[in-house]
Order: C-alpha cells, then structure tokens, then sequence
C-alpha cells in the first residue's frame, strides 16, 4: 500500500513546497496552498474552542482562524520568537474554500521534492497520528513530514451546519 | 451678475426640471425640499427670486411665505408661488401672505422662464 | 458629469407616491370614514397628475384625473367611500404603476374607468378630458388700433410684496414704444415717506396695434388690486408715429407646444436606485479622506530620493498596512451600502394579503415584526417571490374560511405572521398561518401515489413535511389560480438554496403551519454594545440589552457559588463570563452586569467593563470555530482588533440550564 498516492506529485514526480519549522519537526506543505507569509499578527482567543484551532486574527479585514499545528503533533506550546511567521493558507474545509494561518517557528525555502525520495508514514514509531502525515521526505540535512490538513482540521470541524 | 434664485418644492423631479431650466438661461439656483429649509435659506442670503411651491411637509408655502416677508434681508423679494389650480382662492390667499405672482403647474420650461423675466428687475 | 434627467427622478417619485397612496388605501379599507385617510389619497393623486402632465406623462396625467375626481368628490362629503370604491382605485394604482413605466395596455384604463363609475355614480358633470392646463392666451392682432394710453396706480405695498414697478414698465417698453411719466402728486412730505410704499401713478403712451389683453397680462399679478385706465388710440390721432410692433403678443401661460418625450419610449424600472442613510455614506467619506492622506504619504516617499534602507522599508510597510486596512474597511461599508431594510418587501405584501382576503372571501389580516432587519438589496429581491408565493399559499391552502374558522373556535380572521431577525450571520425570515396546518395523511398518500416513498417505509416527520417541496406536488385537490401558476413549492426551495439558505417546515393539525427561512449573510451590521471580559473584547447585540448594573462587592460576594442575582424584585439568573472564557488576568474592581433577555427570558451577563455601544459589521467565522456556540460571529474594531460576537440565544439558554440544574441538585 503505497500511502504516498495522496500526495499530488506532478507528472514528472515532483511537487513544489514551502518547509518551514514546527517544534523540531520540519514539515511541507504544496506552494499552491501558500497565500502569503506574513509577521505574527495580534492573536483574538476563541474561549471554547478546540485547542488546534485557539484563536483568530484580522488578515487583510478578514477575521481567518489560526492554526497551532504543535497541538497536533502533541507537542508542548512554545512562546514566539523573532523568526516566528504565520503561513497563511487556503484549503477546502467542510466543503468550502478557507482561508487559515499556521503558526511557524522558522519559515525556509520554497524546495522540489522528489517522489522517490519520499515514503509512506511508518506504522510504529511515529511521534503522532498517523493519518496526520502524508508522506515523510529524505532531505540531504533533514526529513521532511508532509502533513495532511484535511484529516488534521477534520477532527476539529463538529457537526458543522445543517444539511438544506 | 447673475441672480440667483430659490426653488422650494419637496418634488426631486421638479426641482430638477426648474433647476435645468434656469441654469440654462445662467440664472444661479439654490434649492429647499420644504418650507423650513426655505427658511432657513432665505434667512441666510438674498436671493432675486423665490419660487416655492405650496404643498409642502414640515412647513407648508403659505407660512414660508409669510415668514420670509418678515424677514429684512427679503426685502421686496418677488416670490412666485407654484398652483395646480385656477382657484382664485388660493391665488387670493397666497397674495395676502405676500406672495408676488403665480405658475400653474405643469408648466413648461418656456413658461417658467418668461415669469422669471417678468419679475426680475433688468 | 452626466446631466440627471428630469423624467428619470420623476418616475422614482411617482414610484415613492404611488407606494404612499396604496398604503393610505389599504388604511382607508380599514377605515372608511377616516377623513385624513380620504385627503391624503386625494393630495397624492393629485400631486401624481400635476407632475406626470409636467414630464410629459400626459396619459397618466389624464388617467389619474379621473380617480382625482372620484377621489374629490368623497372628500367634499358627496360621494361615500366604499370598499369597492378603494379597490378599484388600488387596481388604478397597478396601472398607474404600469404607465409611469410605459408599458400600460389601452383597454385596460377603460376597464378601470368603468369600474370607477360603477362603484362612484358619475353626479352628472361631464369628467374632464384632460388635466388643468394653465390658460393660454390666444395672440391675436388689435385691428384699428394705434396704440394705447394707460394710466395706473398700483396698491402701496406692491413693492414689498416683491412687484418691481420698473419691470412692469420695462415689459410695457418690450411691446412697443413707450412715453413714460411718473406722478408724485400722492407721495406726502418727506417726513412722513415710507419708501416702501408705492405711491407713484405712472401715465403711459403706448404705440402698435397692440392686443389689450398683452398689455393687460403685463399686470396680470396686481390686476386684482390696482387702479388702472386703459383706452385705445385711434389711427386719427397724430402722434401715434410708430409702426405696428411686430412682436408676437407673448403670453403669461402658453399653449403646451413643447413636449418632453413621451412615456412611450423603452424605460428602464424605477427602483435602480438605492436609498442610502446619510451616515453611511459620511463613513465612507472618512474613509476616502484617510485614503487621500496615506496615499500622499506614499507619492512623497516614491519621489524622494528613495534609497532601500531600514527606516523607509518600515515606513512603506506601515503605509501598505494602513492601505490594507483602509480599502478592506471601504469594501465592508460599500458592502453595507447595499444592506436595505426588509420593510421594503413588507409593505409589499399588504397589499397582496389585501387582495387575496377579496379574492378568497376570507378574513385574513397580516402582523408583521422586524421590518427594519437589514438585507442586501439583491437578497431581498431575490426573497420577494418564494415569500409571496408562501404567503398566497398560506392563505389559500392553511386558513380556513370564516366559518370554519368559528366552528373550530378560532377568531373569525385568519392571521399571517411575518418575522425577520438577524440570528448571527444569518437572516431569519419565518411566514406562520394560525390555519389548519399540513394534512400529514395527505402529504403521506400523495407521496406514496408519487413514488417518491413506499408504502409502510419509515419515514421523518420533518422528512414527511419537505416532501411538500417535490417537483410537481401539490396536495390541493385543485390547482386554483392564486397559488399553482407554475412558481410551486419546488422552485421555492430552490430559490432558498440558491441563496445558500435553508427553508424548513412546523406545523400543527388544526393550529396552524410555519416556514422559516435562513439566508446565510457574508456581512451584516448590528448595533452592539462593546464590552472587555479578561483581556478580550466581545460585542453584545444592543437589541437584547435590556440594562446595564455596576455589581456592588457586596452583591459580588453574596452571589458567589449561586447562580441567581437579585436586580431589584427578581432574580435574574446570571453568567461570569471571566469564569465562561477562561480569563487568567486580574478583574476589575468593579465588575459589571449586562441583563440580556430575547423570547421572555432573562440572563445576567457579568464582565469587567462596559466600554461603548459600536456598530458592529458581523463577519461569518470559519468552519472550524463554528461549533463554539458562545458565539455568532466576529467583527473588526476600530483600531483592527478582532472581538468576538456574543450568540445571546445560546448564553440565555445556558443561563437557564444552570439555573434549572442547579434547582435540582438543591
């Protein structure tokens, strides 16, 4: 069973992604989910709201939720730093286009991955859920984990509205 | 120098078409929707002619029209009161608060031009 | 700058006028003997037929002549105002409508005149054909004349009356040549002037065959209160040198010869137009004027020596963000621009419920709530037929006749509810018959007859109900003409989800049916009342405030562990909303309460500080923070900080439920 079918690798293997850092973990996600990275912006707390998803803040005049993808790794909440960005993104949840910022300890460089340098999750020894991670990439310096937003958000989205 | 001239009639329309009408001819018009805004301008500036209609909210053109009289700075003001009747009733009663002449709705640009030449001093 | 046209604004007055006739109408159908009601029609059309004549709308002039006339005659005490009398005017009022957009059928004016004098007996006078036209004055040459000699006086307080005695002479001089004397024989001595008063008597000679009614004209305004001698000079006497002027004896009034272009022509509806507060549109101007400075800002620093240093990278960057901030704040109040209040549909719907009550012998009147429940233009007029279309079938199919009504023990009228809320960002539109409610058997039999269900398949109530909006269902044993025109249930739901929105279906046996509609807004704005609980903002629709109490240390201590507060007589239950939120930072000495209430229930909301009443852009939030039902929405304040939107259904409910909860364990 390859798991990395999920992963949208082009025509000839390759997919272009954005890595950046969460914790220690350095994680992918496709530049055509990338809108735009942008400093820390003043952060509004949801009070009841699902821990991943905590608080919200105006971007560009519009109100878009902010993601800590450390809750979902099961790591411990960290305080910013001066390399700290949000990544703001956009994806499709419960069925509509959202836009959403992850929060990020160091952003790097746009990079090509290679499908062969790629592999499915492992069944054991992997820190976190393993239906949060796509594929894990081989790096020169690093392995990449290309998470899967749509699984990660899906446990946070409720019963969401009512069928017309 | 131009005279200037106030319109006062809640109709957008009409205050419209006598606006084209006299801005035309390069008279310079300042308008009000009811009596108390013609009040109100008239108390603030001269104007060489007033034309109002009668029928009106908040102030109807009778009272405006007997206000303005009193007003120093109106002094000899023609005003043209605008009828939809012939009814020599209200053309009386419109003279007796101080009004000047009349127009009969609905008239046409000509027709309001020629009163205003009437009543302006050359 | 696009020169307005006259005819265009009339059309959106006449649209506005029609609108305030048929209301004082369906008033006056209550009130038959309201003779306010009665003057009020009466000024209206006859304000309609003074302006159409003058814009060229002389078809319409001529048609709402006749129900002026009508109309006139009730209002002078000779004629009774009937029901049928303020039908047939209503039906006038459609053609009217029809006219002003020039699209009326010729048989139809003459169908309704007919109605009219059937319903008002014609007294005998022969109606007029065509409106009041001011009185033209024939020119016709004066033969054997060789002039004039006048002599006048006009009364002394001509002149502050506004007459210029200079103009009269002047025009007197543009009928042909003119000797002028003025006499001062009446002025007293100088003591005594009042320079005001006109005491001068002016002597004029006249030349050309000029007609007297010319001369007479001239004077036409003081006519009634002057003293004047006018007498022909004949051929024979010398001095009369001049030749006929050949002027044209101009008239005061001339014959309408000039005509604006006539209604005939392709029109575009009236009702392009948005009426907008004036309040709005100064926050816009705000807007534009912050714009200008920012963007000033942003042409010096592109023209001064622009070099790519720290200090300018950050002044860009604050200029961009101001930018930012500025055009997304343009946008949202663009946006409200375009929010109408759902009143204007309303008003609509009286007259239809007017009509159908005729039209189906039923007593049926309409309540409404919420008309000032703002929605986008194009929303609300997307709303106007899926509402008429429920309302004609509640009417027709859900309420019973009178008869029926009173062997049920029922009032004897029907009654139609119609409500519109804002429920966070939604609108809330429900349409309630107090009438026989759905026939589930029915509903059930005509499924099964469908195929659209097996018989003895399990089936939901609210599942049963929908099957109501299947394509070409209809439980009526007949089609009757007021709801089956081919609109039908289904292309209701369509039209509802077309809009995003969802329509669902409560109904009683006997006791009535509610359709309740809700539109999803992507903006919407609130007053709300601005309050800080912790180190948060959150914003208190105002519409459920009921008061606002300072909790004396005292009540704070007494009520701790509790869950009820006294405020005066009662108790009111009561949230700590630094408890609810989880607030971590130091309370303000003095905490305060804000008392909601929505539907009869009650519920104390306790916070840090009341900052200010803000009026609030409500902004949908995404999917994930949808299933926290503290709240309905965010909204961005003033200095770009977000505060949250508090759901007060939700908080009052939750209210209760501790309050109930807590009742039980003690």
């Amino acid at each position: 069973m390859d798991d990395t079918a999920d992963t949208p690798w082009d025509d000839n293997g390759q997919l272009e992604v954005l890595t950046f850092d969460v914790g220690d973990e350095r994680l992918a996600i496709e530049a055509t989910h990338i809108r735009e990275i942008v400093d820390l912006l003043p952060e509004t707390l949801v009070p009841g709201s699902e821990p991943l998803v905590a608080s919200i803040v105006n971007y560009r005049g519009k109100i878009i939720p902010i993601a800590d993808l450390r809750v979902a790794f099961d790591m411990p909440l960290a305080e910013p730093t001066p390399d700290s960005r949000i990544v703001v993104i956009e994806t499709e949840l419960a069925g509509e286009v959202t836009q959403l910022g992850l929060r990020t300890d160091k952003v790097h460089e746009v990079a090509i991955l290679n499908r062969q340098d790629s592999s499915p999750p492992p069944q054991v020894g992997l820190r976190w859920r393993r239906d949060y991670v796509r594929a894990l990439v081989r790096l020169p310096d690093a392995v990449l984990a290309l998470p899967d937003l749509e699984v990660i958000f899906d446990s946070v989205l409720g019963s969401g509205r009512k069928a017309a | 120098m131009t005279a200037s001239i106030l319109t006062v009639d809640d109709s957008a329309s009409l205050r419209l078409a006598t606006r084209i009408a006299l801005t035309g001819a390069g008279y310079t018009v300042a308008e009000a929707s009811d009596g108390v805004e013609g009040l109100a301008k008239a108390r603030g500036c001269r104007f060489d002619l007033i034309i109002t209609d009668l029928n009106m909210p908040n102030m109807d053109g009778l009272t405006m029209i007997r206000q303005i009289r009193q007003l120093p700075i109106q002094t000899g003001t023609p005003i043209i009161f605008l009828s939809t009747e012939s009814d020599d009733g209200l053309k009386q009663q419109a003279k007796a608060a101080g009004a000047t002449g009349w127009l009969v709705k609905p008239f046409q640009p000509e027709q309001l031009l020629r009163i205003t030449q009437k009543v302006l001093a050359r | 700058m696009s020169e307005q046209d006259p005819a265009a604004a009339f059309r959106i007055e006449a649209a506005d006028l029609l609108d305030g006739i048929e209301q004082a109408l369906l008033d006056l159908a209550i009130q038959l003997d309201d003779r306010d009601l009665v003057d009020t029609v009466f000024r209206g059309l006859h304000t309609l037929k003074g302006s159409g004549a003058m814009f060229g709308f002389d078809a319409l002039a001529a048609f709402t002549h006749h129900c002026e006339t009508a109309f006139d005659r009730v209002r002078k005490g000779q004629a009774q105002a009937s029901a049928e009398l303020v039908h047939v005017i209503l039906s006038a009022m459609d053609h009217m409508r029809a006219l002003v957009d020039g699209d009326a059928p010729e048989a139809a004016s003459d169908a309704i005149l007919a109605r009219l004098h059937a319903a008002l007996p014609a007294d005998g006078a022969p109606a007029a054909r065509s409106p009041d036209i001011s009185d033209a004055a024939p020119g016709q040459r004066a033969p054997e004349i060789a002039g004039w000699r006048l002599a006048f006086r006009l009364p002394p307080d001509a002149m502050a009356n506004g007459t210029n005695p200079l103009a009269l002479l002047d025009e007197l001089r543009g009928l042909g040549a003119c000797r002028v004397r003025a006499l001062a024989s009446d002025l007293p001595a100088l003591d005594g002037l009042n320079p005001q008063h006109c005491l001068i008597r002016w002597e004029v000679e006249l030349d050309g065959a000029i007609p007297r009614e010319a001369i007479e004209d001239v004077f036409i305004f003081v006519m009634d209160d002057m003293e004047m001698q006018l007498e022909p000079v004949t051929p024979s006497v010398p001095d009369t040198v001049n030749a006929p002027s050949s002027l044209p004896p101009p008239a005061v009034s001339e014959p309408v010869t000039h005509k604006v272009e006539t209604a005939a022509r392709a029109v575009p509806r009236a009702g392009e137009s948005v009426r907008v507060p004036a309040e709005r549109l100064d926050v816009l101007m705000d807007r534009v004027g912050e714009l200008v400075i920012v963007q000033s800002r942003l042409s010096q620093l592109a023209n001064s020596p622009f070099s790519v240093t720290a200090g300018n990278a950050i002044v860009l960057r604050s200029i961009a963000e101001e930018i930012e901030r500025l055009v997304s704040e343009m946008r949202d109040t663009m946006m409200v621009l375009r929010m109408v209040p759902i009143a204007t549909l309303f008003g609509r719907f009286r007259r239809l419920i007017h009509d159908l009550a005729r039209e189906t012998g039923k007593d049926i009147e309409l309540v409404t709530d919420g008309e000032a429940t703002e929605v986008d233009k194009t929303v609300a007029e997307q709303l106007a037929d899926p509402i008429v279309h429920l309302i004609r079938n509640a009417c027709d199919h859900g309420l019973e006749t009178a008869a029926e009504r009173v062997a049920a023990g029922k009032p004897p009228a029907g009654r139609v509810t119609l409500t519109a809320a804002h429920a966070g960002g939604e609108v809330l539109i429900t349409i309630t018959d107090d009438g026989r409610g759905i026939d589930r058997d029915r509903v059930r039999a005509k499924a099964e007859a469908n195929g659209l269900v097996q018989p003895g398949q399990a089936l939901s109530d609210p599942d049963l109900l929908h099957m109501i909006f299947h394509p070409g269902f209809s439980t009526a044993a007949q089609v009757t003409s007021l709801s089956g025109r081919g609109v039908g249930m289904d292309v209701v739901k369509r039209t509802i989800e077309g809009l995003r929105g969802t329509i669902d279906i409560a109904s009683v046996a006997g006791a009535g049916s509610t359709f309740t509609l809700r539109i999803p807004l992507t903006l919407a704005i609130i007053e709300g009342l601005l309050v800080r609980v912790g180190t948060g903002r959150y914003v208190i629709p105002l519409t459920a405030v009921e008061e606002c109490l300072e909790l004396t240390a005292h009540d704070d201590d007494r009520s701790r562990g509790r869950s009820m507060i006294r405020l005066r007589d009662a108790l009111v239950p009561f949230l700590r909303l630094r408890d609810l939120f989880g607030s971590t930072s130091a309370p303000d000495d003095h905490q305060k309460i804000v008392v909601i209430a929505t539907g009869g229930e009650r519920v104390g909301l306790v916070v840090d500080q009341i900052i200010g009443s803000h009026q609030t852009v409500i902004k949908s939030m995404s999917a994930v923070h949808r299933p926290v039902t503290s709240f309905s929405g965010a909204t961005i304040l003033g200095d770009g900080s977000v505060a949250l939107i508090l759901d007060i259904m939700h908080l009052v409910a939750l209210g209760q439920h501790r309050e109930a909860r807590l009742r039980a364990v003690g």
